[in-house]
Parts: C-alpha cells; structure tokens; sequence
C-alpha cells in the first residue's frame, strides 16, 4: 500500500496516453459486459418456457401460417389436451399522431418505436393453458363480449398509461393483416398480472385480442401464425410433438413440433447465429485492447528505464520493481473495468427505455447485467491488465542497473 | 540527521577494493575494463577518482555502490564483500550501505522533491509520519525545505542536485558515492555542491568517493586517485 501513491501518480504521467488507455479497456470491458448481457438473457429465455406446453408450427419457417383445419387434427392426436391459434400481428401504434386517436379515425403508417408484442388467440383455450396471466373473471367476460376488445399486461399498460375502457389503433407491418380502410381499433377490457413464480418466462408486456376480429377483419383469407398445445402428460413432450408432425407429413404445409423452450430457441435463430456474432466481435475488442494497453505499457516503461535504474539503485529489488510496474498496469484494468461495468450498467438500464430497442429487450425476462458477467468482466480487465504489463515488467526485472544508465 | 546524531568515524578503512578486474566481453572480443585495482579508503575520508574518459572511474565507483559486480578480485564496504551477495541480497545492502549521487540528478519527475527524498524510505518499515520527517530534515541539510511540494521541473539543476543528495543521505547510509555530480551544472551551481559536500564529509562525518573530470572539484577531496587505462597510478 505505501507504494500505491508512487503508482497512481506513474499513472497520471502522461495523462492522455493514460486516459486513452482506460478509455479503452472501459470499452472493452463494457462492449464485453454488455454482449453477454443480451447473450445469457438469450440462453435464459432457451431455458425458460413450459414443459406443459408444445408449439406446432410450419415446418419450413415461423413466417408461413398454417390452415385452420389443422387445429381439430391436432386436437385428435392421442396425449393432446388442449389447442389455441396464436398469430403474432406483428402492430404498432401508427405513427401520425392524429392516426392514433380513434376520433380521428385510423390511418397512417406504423411507428415501429412504439411496437411491442401483441398477438392474436383464442381467448378460451389458451388462457386455460396459461394459468400464469391473472385477469379478474368480469374483465375477463367483458373482453370475450368484445370482438375489439383486448388484454393487455401490467407492464404495458403501465408503459402507454392505459387502463380499461381506453381505445388505441394498430397497424400491422405484415402485409396480409394490413386492411384497406386503416388499422384495428382496440379497446382494453383488462389488464393481466404474469404469474412469474409460476411461470418465470411469463411477459406481461403483451397484448393479446381474438383471433376471430384477426380473421374477419383480413376477408377470412389468412391461417393460424402457429398452435400452442396443451399436453396431457409433460413427460410425453417428445412422442405427442412427433405425432402430431406425424400427421402432416407429406402434407402441403408440414408441421414442426417442439417444446415452448425449443420455440424460443428457434425465434431467437431468425436473428441469424447472434451468439457468433456478438462473441467473435467481444473477442476481437478485448486482443485489440490487450495489444493497445501492452504497447501503452511497453511505452511507459522504456521512458522510464532510467527511473527503473535509480530505483534499483536506491535499493529496490528486481521483484519489488516488476511489482511496481505489474501493479500500474493493474491499476489500468481496475479503473478500466470499474468504469466500464459503469458504462454497462448506464446503458443496459437505457437499452429498456430506448423506442425500438426497448420492444426486443423487453421480450427477455430477467434482462440486466448479472454479477457473474460484472465479474467477467472485471477478470478480464484485470487479466488484460496483467497480461499488458507482463512483458514490460519482466523486462524491467531482468534490466541490469548499469546497461540501463548507459542507455540515456 | 542531526550532527550530534552523526556516527563517528570508526577506525580502518570503510572501502576495500582488492586486485579487481572487470572485463567486458561483446561477442568474441574482450576489453578490460579495470585491471588488478587496489583501494582502500578509510572511514570519512573524501576521495576523488579522476582520469580520462574510458578510464575506468565509473566502473570502479559502481562496483563500490554495489550496482556491478568485479570479474575477480573483492570489493569489501562496510564490512560485507558486495561480490558474493545475491542480488536481492545487493539491493537490500544499497538501501541500507549506499547513497548514490548521479551526474544528471535522476530526480523522478512526476513526485515532488520531498517525495523523491522519502523514495529510499518506502523500503524500511518507517511508518508514513516518520518518512515524512526525515525526509524534510534531509532537505533541510541541503538548504530546500522551502522547496519540498515543488516537483523537479520547477527547480534549477543545483537545486535538483542538491535533492538527488537529500535523497542519498536520507537513510543515512555509510557511503556516499557521486558521479561526476557537478558535470552538469553551471560554475556557481557547481560550487554550492561541492560545498555541500565537503559540509556533509566534514561535519557530519560522511565518507565520500567522488569522481569527477573536473580538476577544481576534486581539490575539495582529501585525497585523488588517477585511473588510467583501468590500472590506478598513485
């Protein structure tokens, strides 16, 4: 500790190369801390998802429908309890401001800043299969006596200052469920609870609507978006899922089954291989920072080699100097690290309140920076911080004394 | 470091050099460096070592601050034959045996003149307040204690000089050993070092081996020595 002063004011030397430096660790550290933080809430949202629950749907991509008809099939299938239609709308509030009063009438093209998730079912079954969504009964029958009625999360009606009885218009940016004279008018019949302790992937930022104002509304032309299926029996996951693809196969629109997890996986797939992605480009920030603080290091330490002399001189050991000069590259990656979690920290907490980016974040449960990324994080600054030094510092401790006062 | 509290000059001679040789070897060829040096010089004593450049003056001065070692032959200061301790062993010795005075100062810039001086300090178990304390009383012996927060840049090279010797003294250590320390300076500046010098060698009983090129600096010494070609003449 008595040396900690003599490090920090090393430190502050040349400033610009020094803030430079920390700058760029904090980068580094927080481009790190930020990627993993969206990755493990991607891993998360694999992971979470009801085992009671499967999804069916077109075999070749999620952007096909299915026809109707494959809902009583589906039903028949041995092990099968329950089905729902479930289409994702795809809508947003329209971006002019007058398209979004419903005295105004409708019209105008969607503002994707305001796009959250909202999705078209069958009221009865599914919310018989998702026990977690907790709507009391008379809102509940206000909305299955509304053709234009909706349920919309806790969450979501906190976020728009909703409460029931209000009226707001959407516009779908998928093409078949646009219509000609303008966007759907809602009206809130009820707000929802999720019932996280039951269900953790339970997102109450959503909005749900009958499929049947989906379906008249669009000239009865288009499919189910994908099944949801209730099972009998969650241990027959596997064998009611290949069944029921079992049924279609051959067919014009094949199915695939698979689990609520499984489902997620593959929406999150549409993205592209994101986790390559975002890892191959965490890792090439972190080898260009190591090589930014290593040259940074090797600079600071052939300006002072004959500081290094003199300290020897003055009776300092080999060790207590590759300690100095190890404990000021540490110092780099402290301050770097520290100060990028900070940045990480400012900007995930920004990234739920961003227009656009908040819909796609807010999908995600759990979504934040977790101690064990900060502590990744903080690891590979400090590793980082080591790693630059180390060169440097060896140098100096093999360094004789006097080939260093020859060399000024 | 008060002159009562100054040790007395104990009896026989504190440097010891016997028959060293120092050979430098590049590549294939070897040049001798010093050959067959004898020096004995006793306790407060005040020795120059002159000489041409390439003499040798360096070589000796720095195997007598224990910062090289002889290729044969011994190098005994202060009791202890420098040659056969281990280096971490050497650098414990430097801290407590030698202070050494450089020809450019090697002041370290970023800390302040009071922070340069406490920089032998921080290798002893002195607690901060005491570090502190000493270190202003070392600059009060060479005359800066009105200069102990300024940083090296804001002071003139005698001033600078004058802290590289706080700096050397501050741990008390048996000798003090300057390397031409007035080869950068101007005339006047030169002067008030020497004078400092000869105060410490004189009324604080510190045994100095000085080498210097300059002729009127080493008239400030008891004694001068000439090297020459590595072989010491009379």
């Amino acid at each position: 500790m008595r040396f900690l002063p003599y490090i920090l004011k090393h430190l502050r030397r040349n400033w610009v190369r020094t803030g430079s430096t920390i700058l760029g660790m904090a980068l580094c550290i927080f481009l790190f801390c930020t990627l993993r933080t969206v990755l493990r809430a991607m891993d998360d949202a694999r992971e979470l998802g009801n085992v009671t629950r499967l999804v069916t749907r077109h075999a070749v991509s999620l952007v096909y429908n299915l026809p109707l008809s494959y809902e009583g099939q589906i039903a028949q299938v041995p092990g099968v309890k329950r089905v729902a239609i479930s289409s994702w709308f795809g809508g947003s509030l329209p971006a002019k401001k007058e398209s979004q009063d419903a005295r105004k009438g409708a019209g105008g093209q969607p503002d994707f800043s305001n796009f959250f998730t909202n999705l078209a079912v069958e009221d009865e079954p599914y919310f018989a299969m998702h026990p977690e969504f907790k709507v009391p009964d008379e809102e509940m029958k206000a909305f299955r006596e509304d053709l234009r009625g909706c349920i919309i999360g806790r969450a979501l009606a906190k976020q728009y200052g909703w409460k029931v009885g209000d009226t707001f218009f959407l516009e779908s940016f998928i093409p078949p469920y646009r219509r000609r004279e303008g966007p759907f008018e809602f009206v809130v019949r009820g707000i929802f609870d999720a019932d996280k302790v039951r269900e953790p992937a339970a997102d109450d930022r959503v909005m749900y609507f009958h499929y049947k104002y989906l379906y008249e509304s669009t000239g009865r032309r288009v499919g189910a978006g994908l099944y949801v299926v209730e099972l009998q029996d969650p241990n027959q996951a596997a064998s009611v899922a290949g069944a029921i693809d079992k049924v279609f196969l051959n067919s014009e629109a094949e199915t695939k089954s698979e689990t609520e997890a499984a489902f997620r996986a593959d929406f999150i797939a549409m993205i592209g291989n994101l986790a390559l992605l975002l890892n191959s480009i965490g890792l090439a920030v972190i080898f260009t920072i190591l090589l930014v603080t290593a040259n940074t290091m090797s600079m600071a330490v052939r300006e002072r080699r004959t500081e290094i002399a003199v300290l020897k001189t003055l009776g300092f050991t080999s060790r207590q100097v590759l300690g100095l000069i190890l404990s000021e590259a540490l110092a780099i990656g402290v301050l770097g690290g520290g100060l990028g979690l900070l940045l990480s920290v400012a900007i995930i907490r920004a990234m739920t309140k961003v227009p656009g980016v908040s819909g796609f974040i807010n999908g995600f449960p759990n979504f934040g920076l977790h101690w064990s990324v900060s502590s990744q994080g903080l690891a590979i600054a400090l590793f980082l911080g080591l790693a630059a030094g180390l060169m440097p510092a060896v140098s100096a401790y093999r360094a004789r004394i006097t080939e260093m006062l020859r060399q000024v | 470091m008060s002159a009562e509290a100054v040790r007395q000059p104990a009896p026989g001679p504190i440097v010891d050099v016997r028959n060293v040789r120092k050979i430098y070897r590049r590549d294939t060829s070897e040049i001798t460096v010093l050959d067959g040096i004898n020096l004995t010089v006793p306790t407060g004593e005040f020795l120059a070592l002159m000489g041409p450049s390439g003499s040798g003056k360096t070589t000796l001065l720095n195997l007598i601050a224990g910062i090289d070692r002889p290729t044969s032959g011994e190098v005994v200061v202060a009791g202890t034959d420098v040659g056969r301790l281990s280096e971490s062993e050497l650098a414990k010795w430097r801290s407590h045996n030698v202070g050494f005075i450089f020809q450019f100062y090697n002041l370290i810039p970023v800390l302040t003149a009071q922070e340069n001086v406490e920089l032998p300090l921080l290798l002893t178990s002195l607690p901060k307040k005491d570090r502190r304390e000493r270190a202003l009383t070392a600059l009060k012996v060479v005359g800066l204690a009105d200069r102990a927060h300024h940083s090296p840049r804001q002071l003139s090279g005698g001033q600078e000089q004058r802290v590289a010797i706080a700096r050397a003294i501050v741990a008390d250590p048996a000798v003090l050993v300057a390397d031409e320390p007035t080869g950068d300076l101007d005339a006047r500046s030169a002067e008030e070092i020497l004078a400092l010098m000869e105060s410490l060698n004189r009324d604080f009983g510190k045994t100095i081996v000085m080498v210097t090129h300059d002729p009127r600096a080493a008239e400030r010494a008891h004694t001068q020595k000439h090297l020459e070609k590595g072989v010491l003449k009379a």
